[in-house]
């Protein structure tokens, strides 16, 4: 980056004014960004006494490492982060299948319905899931024969409480069909063409011709797609309230608030926060470069 | 060549995957999905808006009377909606300037990838974890801020448990927490812009403040109107951060439509007026997406 400076004294000191006070607006907001992050960890490290000393001692003198100990044999977490990886990678993978299937039919053929199926996907994006909430929850109580229901669908509690009400509403993003779609209708059909010529079935040059050309988008796709449910609360506590053996991270540990009361306990809950954050964190810093590019390819042409 | 020597009977797979087959078997879990789990359960929520229902005993049907009952009689759904409009108006307010300005100051400073990682950080974090550390930050009396605002000898509120503060607070956090989203979005923008619009505009003597306000906002306009309309939707659907941060108090000053329509149907099971509520959410969010898309395109999106 050349900074373009005048040569005169005056200007070059603005300049170099200006590129202090930029720097240190810059370094002001990133101590915002991350001291919560540091202030979590402290408080997961005090003693009982230090919260209770007026004023709090806010750095430990003798930090509680085995409070992270604590997490994993007081706490359920690790039926916890077990539910999480399966429910998160099953999400993953059934919507990265859905879109990409989805996507290349829409981009590549023209079939009965198409059309009303494109505008289907486009539309279904303004929908908020606030509004599904509610029907989706009870039209899985009444699932016949599931959960104890009989062939009406009553009686039971259907297929609440089950890893299928947890990943099934979640089978199909809208957002990642058209962002496959986009990627698809790059192909170009010369390829799909010749290998039709070869004899090959439309499965096999889906499979094995077009679908290697888009793996960096996919890739992509799935990193944004399992961060997003990783972090997801609110369905999966709605359907997992009353089977703690099905909750993930961040619902358990918001589920289990009513435990942490009491000065010891605040340090055992900081400290379970603080490990509910540690594994997307790490993903993330490993796989940034792929999130940064999904996200800027579909923003503000959008 | 295959084709050419058994040709002469096609069996349920080459029927299965020919062109005119199989793109519907392509789209059939999309399809049902669609049927199942997005028309049906809109379509099964806007008939029981028109019910009384306890999600126990059969539906009962009342027409439009949830939707009378919100509108006319019940003052705390208007509490809700303006609450509702007060957090969306306040983090388009707070979140989107502040975005603006670190995106157009990473996109000038080197160490770029440090920055943005730093301010990108919350983004991923769970919102229950979000909720927790800003609960324990904002605490009245040995929260990190009133200790920090102590040490200057300010006296801090109560971010919390203040009914004038609360929703503040909130607002606050929200757009700590979605800055870094806004960010990437700014960045992006800001690598389209070609570099000789700024050289133009420093060869004709513009400091950097006027190359920012007449170069860079308004080449930027597209995308800031597209994080305005995203932050704006995404503001008025939200309320899992009220439910874990405030729990929708004090006196409901933090109780958004999201909120009180979640609680009324899965703490008071009264499913029908929960989903009026919804619909009538929605309505709202819809009409303000269409004038937001009016604006957009009068402020030349389609250029873009």
């Amino acid at each position: 980056m050349a900074q373009p400076e005048s040569p005169t004294h005056p200007a070059r000191n603005r300049g170099a004014l200006l590129g202090v006070l930029k720097y240190t607006a810059l370094a002001l907001g990133a101590v915002i960004m991350i001291f919560p992050f540091l202030d979590m960890f402290l408080g997961a490290l005090r003693t009982p006494a230090e919260r209770l000393a007026l004023p709090m001692v806010y750095w430990p003198h003798h930090p509680q490492w085995h409070n992270f100990v604590r997490v994993f044999t007081e706490l359920p977490m690790l039926t916890w982060l077990a539910n999480s990886i399966l429910v998160t990678s099953l999400i993953t993978a059934i919507q990265m299948v859905t879109s990409t299937m989805a996507g290349y039919a829409l981009a590549k053929y023209r079939f009965f319905g198409s059309k009303a199926l494109l505008s289907l996907v486009l539309g279904a994006q303004m929908f908020p899931f606030f509004l599904l909430i509610i029907p989706i929850f009870f039209l899985l109580r009444f699932v016949p024969l599931a959960g104890g229901n009989d062939l009406l669908g009553q009686g039971g509690s259907g297929l609440l409480n089950s890893y299928a009400a947890m990943i099934l509403p979640f089978a199909v993003t809208w957002y990642g069909i058209f962002l496959m779609r986009q990627n698809f209708l790059g192909v170009p059909n010369e390829i799909i063409d010749a290998a039709r010529m070869d004899g090959a079935g439309e499965f096999r040059i889906f499979a094995t011709v077009v679908l290697p050309l888009v793996k960096p988008s996919l890739a992509t796709l799935g990193i944004f797609v399992f961060l997003y449910h990783w972090n997801e609360v609110i369905w999966t506590m709605t359907v997992t309230r009353s089977a703690p053996d099905l909750q993930t991270i961040p619902v358990g540990i918001y589920l289990l608030r009513g435990a942490f009361i009491d000065q010891s306990t605040f340090s055992l809950q900081q400290a379970s926060v603080f490990i509910s954050i540690l594994p997307v964190m790490i993903l993330f810093l490993l796989l940034q470069r792929y999130y940064v590019r999904g996200l800027t390819a579909g923003a503000v042409k959008g | 060549m295959r084709a050419a020597v058994d040709h002469s009977r096609p069996g349920l797979l080459d029927w299965l995957s020919s062109k005119r087959v199989a793109p519907y078997l392509f789209v059939a879990p999309v399809l049902i999905f669609a049927l199942s789990l997005f028309l049906g359960p809109l379509s099964f929520a806007a008939y029981i808006s028109f019910t009384d229902w306890d999600g126990v005993a059969d539906p009962k049907w009342v027409g439009l009377k949830n939707y009378t009952y919100l509108i006319g009689r019940d003052r705390f759904f208007w509490t809700s909606i303006w609450n509702t409009l007060y957090f969306a108006a306040g983090s388009v307010i707070l979140g989107v300037p502040s975005a603006l300005i670190v995106a157009a100051l990473i996109a000038q400073s080197r160490f770029q990838s440090f920055w943005r990682t730093v301010y990108w950080l919350p983004m991923v974090t769970n919102i229950v974890a979000v909720a927790y550390i800003w609960w324990y930050i904002l605490n009245d009396t040995n929260g990190l801020l009133n200790r920090t605002l102590d040490l200057f000898g300010l006296p801090g509120p109560n971010w919390l448990t203040s009914t004038s503060m609360s929703m503040f607070s909130v607002i606050l956090v929200a757009s700590w927490m979605s800055l870094g989203q806004n960010i990437l979005v700014f960045l992006s923008g800001l690598s389209g812009i070609d570099e000789t619009y700024y050289e133009a505009a420093r060869l004709d003597g513009a400091n950097p403040w006027q190359v920012f306000r007449h170069v860079t906002i308004p080449l930027l306009r597209p995308t800031i109107l597209f994080v305005l309309i995203t932050s704006l939707i995404n503001a008025l659907s939200s309320f899992v951060l009220m439910m874990i941060l405030t729990e929708g108090g004090p006196a409901r000053s933090t109780t958004v439509t999201g909120l009180y329509l979640y609680d009324m149907a899965f703490t008071d099971l009264r499913l029908g007026r929960a989903s009026a509520a919804a619909y009538i959410l929605f309505a709202i969010i819809f009409v303000i997406s269409l004038i937001q898309l009016r604006l957009l395109r009068r402020g030349g999106v389609e250029a873009h």
